[in-house]
């Protein structure tokens, strides 16, 4: 039985959730997800108009519950960040098999990160590019490339979807990339190769030494002059762990274990900078 | 959860940050090092940078978001408005979506004493600009 834990089941989330745990080998869900589904969410989420003003992470469950009915699932209302939840979170990911990163803020998506390696644990994220002109699908395995390695390599010239108002203060006037919402068919789209990149980490598949060579699959969607010269296009890349990565360097360099010696070393640091 | 309270804040700055700060200050004369404090749940550094004739006094604050969001560099030393300077003397120095890899904001590659370098060449851009009227590097873009 493969215990599964996920972040987010917003318009991108919800739909992976789904096609993941339609596999009967995953037998056990963690969701963490703190938001109430709102009336804005509607026009691209698939819960229904009736679901306003209940929290998202109910409603999912429900959602699971009506086509899985053994499946345990549990909730976690709360940002991923919470302190008051940090053992829980814990807890949940230590018993998982495999993470999903559904999250549409860079600061979850590193902490998510930092948490699967702790833990040394299997994960993907998917990310829609403002607009819906394509998305990225990255798969993470323990030992590999992190997160951050993944960012800093690809040095993307196109913002993520967030589902915040563009930004008009940008030189230059509002592009049309940034300033059109993705559509329900476009994170549609990114959200099956997400589910599919996820099934394809279930036990019972080829071993990360088998798996596909390529950490990262973009599927552009649009034509965008200057960013996409032509939709449908995937690109598959292979990025390889930076020994220089910032993020995923401080776990392989020696620092206190425990978290009285970690606090006791800042302490120690930050006098001596503090007059320095 | 952030810089300051959680276990990868901590290591980020026991191992990554403090070390480059300690390297950065020993280097340097007393008046030129940085200072470093709590500030909530983030950090403060305190430091003067001279970047040709005139002395700056400058703030950079990690927030607790630090590294995801990037630092928030200040002047302390009142100067006259000029591009990139935003409101509270806040250096505009990282963009979203640029295509200049120095402007972007990256914490996989940066530190907060790349910010304090960075702060260095706007500071030389500004002196520049106060004498010339013109910035000598084209905007980020």
């Amino acid at each position: 039985m493969v215990h599964l834990i996920q972040v987010g089941a917003g318009s991108g989330g919800m739909p992976v959730l789904d096609m993941v745990c339609r596999d009967l080998r995953i037998g056990r869900v963690t969701l963490i997800e703190p938001d109430v589904y709102k009336a804005h969410n509607v026009v691209r989420h698939v819960f229904a108009l009736s679901a306003v003003g209940r929290l998202k992470a109910e409603v999912a469950r429900e959602w699971l519950l009506e086509r899985r009915p053994e499946l345990q699932v549990e909730l976690l209302v709360c940002d991923l960040r919470d302190p008051a939840f940090v053992a829980r979170i814990d807890d949940a990911v230590q018993t998982a098999d495999l993470g999903v990163c559904a999250a549409d803020n860079e600061e979850t998506k590193y902490h998510w990160d930092a948490l699967m390696r702790r833990f040394a644990k299997p994960w993907t994220l998917g990310e829609v590019l403002a607009g819906g002109i394509g998305g990225f699908v990255h798969r993470f395995l323990p030992g590999g490339p992190c997160y951050g390695c993944v960012a800093s390599h690809l040095q993307r010239s196109v913002t993520v979807d967030n589902a915040k108002a563009p930004d008009y203060s940008q030189p230059g006037g509002p592009a049309p990339e940034v300033t059109i919402p993705a559509s329900k068919a476009a994170i549609g789209v990114i959200a099956a190769l997400h589910a599919q990149m996820t099934l394809k980490l279930l036990p019972g598949n080829p071993g990360p030494d088998e798996q596909p060579p390529f950490t990262s699959l973009l599927l552009t969607l649009e034509r965008v002059p200057g960013v996409f010269d032509e939709a449908y296009r995937p690109y598959r890349f292979r990025v390889a762990r930076s020994a220089d990565c910032l993020i995923c360097r401080a776990d392989a360099t020696p620092a206190p274990a425990s978290a009285a010696e970690l606090d006791a070393a800042l302490d120690q640091a930050l006098t001596r900078l503090g007059h320095a | 959860m952030g810089l300051l309270d959680s276990d990868e804040g901590k290591r980020r700055l026991l191992t990554v940050e403090i070390p480059i700060i300690e390297r950065y200050n020993q280097e340097r004369d007393p008046e030129y090092r940085i200072q470093v404090q709590r500030q909530g749940s983030g950090l403060a550094l305190r430091f003067r940078l001279k970047p040709a004739h005139n002395v700056y006094e400058l703030d950079v604050r990690l927030l607790s978001s630090y590294p995801t969001t990037p630092p928030e560099t200040r002047l302390l030393t009142p100067i006259k408005p000029c591009p990139h300077l935003l409101e509270g003397q806040l250096l505009c120095m990282w963009r979203q979506g640029s295509s200049w890899a120095t402007s972007r904001w990256d914490p996989a590659r940066f530190t907060c004493v790349f910010a304090v370098q960075s702060a260095w060449r706007w500071l030389a851009c500004y002196e520049v600009w106060h004498e010339t009227g013109d910035w000598p590097v084209p905007d980020a873009k």
